[in-house]
């Protein structure tokens, strides 16, 4: 049990999230174990963000529970250990790339000494030390994202939760995120992931597909394909999406 | 359109006012009673726009205008009748047939009401009487001696820029946050919601009162209206003004989710509290059953 603890990140069971009559997420139960990068697919209105902002704490669950690195989701001790990277940039466009770092740093406690040296650090990582005093407004959509990671980033978490990080972000960006987060995978950060782009799901160490707030497959890539016997993720998709309530886990 | 008709519509009514009688009246043969003018004078005011009360010390009436409780003080003074009776014989008059009005012309309107409302009482006395007077009306204001119309304009513009900008600017602010993602990404962090409206509700107020500070220097410098009483106590009002609406546009943002949502607001909520908050009209010439829930800070800077 004690072993079960430890190795796993984020614990879901019976999670389930009502807004009136509509169900957005339907008895969700997860299992995802530290160092994975675990992806939740599923097409737009399935429930993945809803799942992530109940992970970060931002919603309350109408029912089930959610355990985050061994404590209930959104208490203060487990947001410090969190990172969250909204869908929308979530910068405040009028202060330079330092000065969003340095107060988003603040916010998580850092001392001055410490936000400088993890923001040299992530800004090598993230390849953007030449824009450290750029105004975020003068950037492009694809670098405010990734000033957006390093904001995540800042206070060294050791759970990521992002939500479509990747939308609106050209292939060539999407394939350095991807980079990144395994990078950060192989630093023991453990990556929960939102996308509706099935074929991001490959670089997934684990899957989970939603459709309508219920998790109708999850496994690696491979296992799904296999499960539903198709050759793509998209087909897979369709073809267990088409099963109605039958549910595989592999 | 209705609030429009409500706020500009009524005339000025329910204006607090102190009549101190100390009129002693004179002995009238034709009646063999005493002549009191001063008792018909005040039972001739008009009731509707008056709302009189009996004071008997010329001092602690002026001090209830002083201290904003009345609009003014009405005071005959001992031997009114007596000298009105010896002026009308053509004898002379040691006294003064006069009736001295003791207003706060911080309202120009109003109190051009009271005094309006003092001669028509005082003419359709003479009516009664059958006779023409020499009663003449002091108009001694405690307040805004000399005010025009823009010492009673000015401060409820610059109550209303102050209400209008800290209101909009915390509004679009908020919802600004929970647009572009900040609002989450902070509320997903150790610091709590509570942190969040607090920090916003200084860092705005402190705005909000250095924009009141330069309209405050703006309208005594620029437009010079009239502040008898102290200048700090009128930024004040306005401070404090300032920081209930960065709380109101704080509280409105909850209800927003978009820019385009909050722009909404402005009719709804602005534009009514603009037309009855007695800036161009003032709040006695609302009906009354609208007034309790009128801003009245309006009248508050006005002194």
């Amino acid at each position: 049990m004690e072993n079960d603890e430890r190795q796993i990140a984020v614990e879901t069971r019976q999670l389930t999230k009502r807004f009136g009559k509509f169900t957005a997420v339907d008895n969700l139960d997860l299992k995802i174990n530290r160092g994975e990068i675990y992806g939740l697919l599923g097409p737009n209105g399935s429930g993945k963000t809803t799942t992530i902002k109940i992970l970060c704490g931002l919603m309350k669950a109408t029912s089930g529970e959610a355990i985050i690195l061994g404590g209930k989701a959104g208490g203060s001790s487990i947001v410090s250990r969190t990172g969250y990277m909204p869908q929308e940039t979530a910068l405040y466009l009028d202060l330079t790339v330092h000065e969003n770092i340095e107060l988003f740093g603040e916010i998580y406690g850092m001392a001055r000494t410490a936000i400088s040296k993890a923001e040299k650090e992530l800004l090598k990582f993230i390849e953007l030390e030449k824009w450290r005093n750029s105004t975020v407004a003068n950037l492009s959509g694809g670098m405010r994202h990734r000033v957006s990671l390093i904001c995540s980033l800042l206070h060294n978490p050791d759970l990521l939760l992002l939500d479509e990080p990747t939308v609106g972000v050209d292939p060539e960006l999407r394939a350095s995120f991807w980079d990144y987060f395994n990078a950060l995978r192989a630093r023991g950060i453990t990556i929960i992931i939102t996308t509706h782009y099935m074929d991001e799901a490959h670089h997934c160490s684990k899957i989970g597909l939603l459709r309508e707030g219920s998790l109708i497959a999850e496994g690696t890539p491979e296992d799904v394909t296999t499960l539903a016997g198709t050759k793509s993720l998209e087909d897979a998709f369709l073809v267990l999406a088409g099963r109605g309530t039958g549910r595989g886990i592999c | 359109m209705f609030i429009f008709g409500v706020a500009f519509s009524g005339n000025v009514e329910d204006v607090k006012v102190i009549v101190v009688n100390s009129d002693e009246g004179v002995y009238d043969p034709r009646s063999n009673g005493t002549l009191n003018l001063s008792e018909m004078i005040t039972s001739n005011l008009d009731r509707d726009t008056l709302n009189i009360q009996c004071g008997s010390d010329e001092e602690a009436a002026t001090k209830s205008v002083e201290d904003g409780k009345a609009w003014a003080a009405i005071i005959f003074p001992q031997h009114f009748t007596q000298d009105v009776m010896m002026k009308m014989q053509g004898g002379p008059s040691p006294g003064n047939a006069a009736i001295t009005i003791r207003a706060d012309k911080g309202n120009v309107n109003i109190a051009t009401a009271v005094i309006n409302s003092v001669a028509e009482a005082m003419m359709e006395t003479m009516d009664e009487i059958g006779k023409e007077t020499p009663i003449s009306i002091v108009d001694s204001p405690v307040y805004g001696e000399n005010a025009e119309f823009i010492d009673f304009f000015v401060p409820g513009i610059v109550a209303f820029a102050i209400f209008l900008l800290t209101t909009l600017l915390t509004l679009l602010s908020f919802v600004g946050e929970r647009t572009n993602g900040t609002l989450d990404r902070l509320l997903a962090s150790p610091i709590q919601g509570s942190e969040i409206v607090a920090g916003y509700a200084l860092a705005f107020s402190i705005i909000g009162m250095i924009q009141a500070a330069i309209l405050l220097s703006v309208g005594t410098l620029v437009f010079k209206i009239i502040i008898v009483g102290n200048p700090v106590l009128a930024f004040l009002v306005i401070a404090l003004l300032a920081i209930v609406s960065v709380s109101l546009g704080i509280l409105l943002s909850s209800a927003a989710k978009r820019e385009a949502q909050a722009v909404q607001f402005l009719p709804l909520i602005v534009l009514p509290t603009f037309l009855l908050a007695g800036i161009f009209w003032p709040i006695q010439a609302i009906p009354a059953f609208i007034r309790p829930a009128l801003v009245y800070n309006t009248a508050d800077l006005r002194c």
